[in-house]
């Protein structure tokens, strides 16, 4: 950013944040106390031009390809638990509480937030804006499904809160949805409420040489994931239940949740695909990337990898396949070692995009936020 | 040409309705509100819907999307005279992909027909509204239905993956995917549940669920409500959540006792529907929670069903709690407030305090395991003065739940019904936020205008008031 608005900098001066730096790249940071001063900030970047990236963790911010905006705002002064009501499972939280110390909250009540799994680091408010879920969601949905209530910071400045505290509400429209996978285009998420779900009192994981046939022969559960080290069948219930399942699955159980780790790499990518096409996309990702670590979701539908850095070509190919077979390939960073031109962030832009166009327009209608991160040719 | 010509070019005269007889019986839906209904056309497809779409804004009248008919919050009633779109033809079930357990089906399929279509796949539709046997998947769409199965399954938004969608210029627009998280916004999450006010749906990607293994049904009869209330938050502070968590008071069940004879205990004060389902060691170890919890606030009988035939028959009390009170009188209200589950003892109590002072006859049956409260006043519109009264203890009501940190409707729908209440429980603000969205699908407003929001919700003129973007 060069010249900078005295104004801007009083307003960069005054909301400093103390802990994080204070840029990124050239671009400054500023650090919201409130959803109140959130929305000033982006009140006073749609009128003087400015374009606005949000930032949490920072651990899912080549989603939608790299952004290099005039101006970050950080969640890192928002980071409080408002309320937590163990007896009506739901959790109101900041943006910025890392999955950690949601996770340790809620373990001593015995209740979970199924957020992804094995990412303490990560903020609440990046995976409602990445609309990230974890494995466990072939039992209990993704993410989205439990996000009960949102306080939005607008690109248009005002400060908005939709859904309710409840688990079930049809009393207008369902903004706090939408705002889960929109990677900053509407606003800046103040406050999120969610669903929580009891803990089963056991868990077991089960190595199968089947997943795909472990899926169909096991009544729900918790996930059905395969590695290159091989199938794992995740159970979840009372001990009597998760014995017998875990009996009729065979042998090897471990007690506990023994997830896989992320797959890490020069390239992170997520393939989605229909359910039905998982075990073809696990063999078309064997067959193109044999080296590549991948973790699938039966049941789901997604892939999880890492490719190498000169693997373009396969990528490309690999995103043929899956939009022949009705899914996508999404680039989940690793730009400074293969291009987004080479390989871009998103494939085919989706069917609603000229709808996606008004709606994000109708919540910044100055178009600063999170320029270009959507699919489908924004601005 | 006419309206109706014009219609009848496209659909043949068989499928436009204009006669006095027919606008009448179209004017209203199963609540309590009427409208007025220049034509109904029965669409079979998409490009026949947009079709009339666009006749109807040649025509300058709004379009009002319609299912079966059976939505309680007036979403498919006219304001100003429009083209009722009817989607009940569109009634097919396109393709069923066992292994995705998914499908897609017409909006005019009756949500138990598919179930029961399915039947042979071992898979169900999930969302389960009192009013099965007749509604639509559309119309569950547009109000984002529940049921009593939703407690643990969710509501019908986390049922749906993708719709097919007709704008008010008459596009056609899959919005939604097969595959997980679709790329981009996500906009089927507020096409469902938006009444009818962003488009009309016109082919839906259902989400399958896979058929229990085993299931457990009790009915729990308590000696107060209180203690019946006091259970159900202590089932879901411990640690369970049943399938399916229902209660009824004593007017209620007698109502239903009398019409049903599903031998409901009609001297407890209050029964529990309780449902467990899935593995069949997970339902044993359940059940005997919820008997255990029962009885520790004093349940005076437990009942569990011993086979498929009585779980149905304990069902049937449920589901026919509508139909048994026309025994009682002509008319009913019924209101669809959500509460925090913990606050259900005291928001009962006041509700019934508030119908004792007001001389009025309620019932209650409701969606306990949720905070979901249906309570039921039954009236004789034709007595002067009753339905007066009637509204006036309906709001305080809705207002002794919205301050008990509630909501207007947990799957009724706002409709024209509710719509004046919304500033009960958001801001200006927030109003204006919402319809800056339905603005962005809808600026004519012409698609079912008057529904969801209040008047002047879009703040237009604000800023230029306030001299800026601030408030």
């Amino acid at each position: 950013m060069t010249a900078l608005r005295e104004v801007t900098r009083r307003l960069l001066e005054r909301l400093r944040p103390d802990d994080v730096p204070e840029a990124i790249g050239d671009a400054p940071v500023v650090a919201p106390s409130t959803a109140d001063e959130a929305a000033e900030v982006l009140r006073h970047a749609a009128e003087e031009g400015l374009t606005v990236g949000f930032v949490g963790a920072g651990t899912r911010l080549g989603l939608g390809g790299p952004l290099e905006p005039d101006l970050w705002v950080s969640s890192s002064r928002m980071a409080r638990v408002v309320d937590h009501q163990p007896a009506d499972l739901t959790l109101t939280v900041e943006p910025g509480v890392t999955l950690g110390e949601i996770e340790e909250l809620l373990g001593a009540h015995r209740q979970s937030a199924i957020l992804p799994e094995g990412r303490p680091e990560e903020t609440i408010g990046g995976v409602v804006a990445a609309g990230a879920s974890g494995f466990r969601r072939l039992r209990y949905g993704p993410t989205r499904d439990r996000v009960l209530e949102v306080v939005l910071a607008t690109g248009y400045g005002e400060v908005v809160r939709a859904g309710a505290p409840l688990v079930k509400n049809v009393t207008g429209y369902d903004l706090s949805r939408l705002v889960v996978g929109s990677l900053g285009s509407l606003g800046f998420v103040a406050r999120i409420c969610l669903k929580l779900w009891p803990e089963p009192p056991v868990h077991a994981t089960v190595p199968v040489t089947d997943p795909a046939a472990a899926l169909a022969a096991t009544y729900r559960p918790l996930a059905v994931l395969e590695t290159r080290e091989g199938g794992f069948v995740y159970l979840g219930g009372t001990e009597a239940q998760v014995g017998a399942q875990a009996a009729a699955l065979g042998a090897g159980v471990r007690v506990g949740l023994a997830w896989p780790d992320r797959p890490t790499g020069p390239v992170p990518v997520e393939l989605r695909v229909p359910a039905r096409a998982l075990p073809e996309a696990v063999r078309t990702v064997r067959r193109l990337l044999p080296e590549a670590p991948f973790v699938a979701e039966h049941g789901v539908g997604v892939v999880h990898l890492a490719g190498p850095a000169d693997a373009d070509e396969e990528f490309r190919t690999l995103r043929r396949w899956a939009e022949r077979a009705g899914g996508v390939v999404v680039r989940l960073g690793g730009y400074d070692v293969l291009s987004a031109s080479e390989f871009p962030p998103w494939g085919a832009p989706p069917p609603w995009a000229g709808l996606q166009r008004r709606v994000v327009a109708a919540f910044d209608p100055a178009g600063v936020l999170a320029p270009g991160k959507l699919p489908g040719g924004l601005r | 040409m006419d309206l109706v010509a014009e219609l009848e070019s496209v659909l043949g005269s068989e499928r436009v309705r204009a006669h006095p007889l027919d606008r009448r019986v179209f004017a209203k839906d199963a609540g309590v509100k009427t409208g007025p209904v220049a034509a109904i056309v029965f669409p079979e497809t998409a490009e026949e819907t947009a079709s009339c779409v666009r006749i109807a804004a040649e025509a300058g009248i709004p379009v009002v999307p319609r299912g079966a008919g059976t939505g309680l919050a007036g979403g498919a009633v006219p304001v100003e005279p429009a083209l009722l779109v009817v989607m009940t033809r569109m009634n097919r079930i396109f393709e069923v992909d066992e292994q995705g357990r998914t499908a897609w089906v017409g909006p005019g399929v009756i949500n138990l027909e598919l179930s029961k279509q399915l039947a042979s796949t071992g898979l169900h539709f999930a969302p389960d509204p009192s009013s099965q046997q007749s509604c639509t998947i559309g119309g569950n769409v547009g109000t984002n239905a529940g049921g009593p199965h939703c407690l643990a399954e969710g509501t019908t938004v986390a049922h749906i993956l993708a719709v097919e969608l007709v704008t008010v210029d008459g596009e056609i627009v899959v919005v939604g995917a097969e595959y997980p998280d679709p790329i981009g916004l996500d906009l089927r999450a507020v096409i469902v549940g938006s009444e009818g006010t962003l488009g009309i749906v016109t082919r839906v990607l259902v989400k399958l669920t896979e058929n229990p293994p085993a299931v457990g049904t009790l009915l729990l009869g308590f000696p107060t409500v209180d203690a019946a209330a006091a259970t159900v938050s202590e089932i879901i502070a411990s640690g369970l959540v049943p399938a399916a968590l229902e209660m009824m008071d004593r007017p209620m069940v007698r109502a239903v006792e009398n019409f049903v004879h599903a031998g409901y205990p009609t001297d407890a004060a209050a029964v529990l529907l309780a449902e467990v389902a899935g593995h069949p060691e997970g339902v044993r170890a359940e059940a005997e929670m919820i008997e255990r919890i029962a009885r520790s606030h004093g349940a005076t009988s437990v009942r569990t069903a011993a086979d498929d035939a009585e779980r149905a028959l304990l069902w049937k009390g449920r589901k026919s709690a509508f139909g048994a009170i026309a025994q009682s009188a002509p008319d009913y209200y019924l209101h669809d407030t959500v509460v925090p589950r913990t606050r259900l003892v005291e928001v009962l109590d006041a509700i019934y305090e508030i119908a004792a002072r007001h001389g009025i006859s309620l019932l209650n049956v409701f969606h306990a395991g949720d905070g979901n409260l249906h309570p039921l006043v039954s009236f004789d519109a034709s007595r002067p003065g009753e339905l007066d009264r009637v509204l006036a203890a309906a709001d305080e009501m809705v207002r002794v739940s919205v301050e008990a940190g509630g909501t207007l409707s947990g799957e009724h729908g706002i409709g024209l019904e509710k719509r004046d209440l919304m500033g009960l429980v958001f801001s200006a603000d927030d109003l204006d936020a919402q319809a800056r969205l339905r603005e962005a699908f809808d600026p004519t407003g012409r698609m079912n205008p008057g529904k969801v929001l209040p008047e002047g919700s879009r703040c237009f003129d604000r800023a230029a008031v306030s001299g800026g973007t601030g408030r």
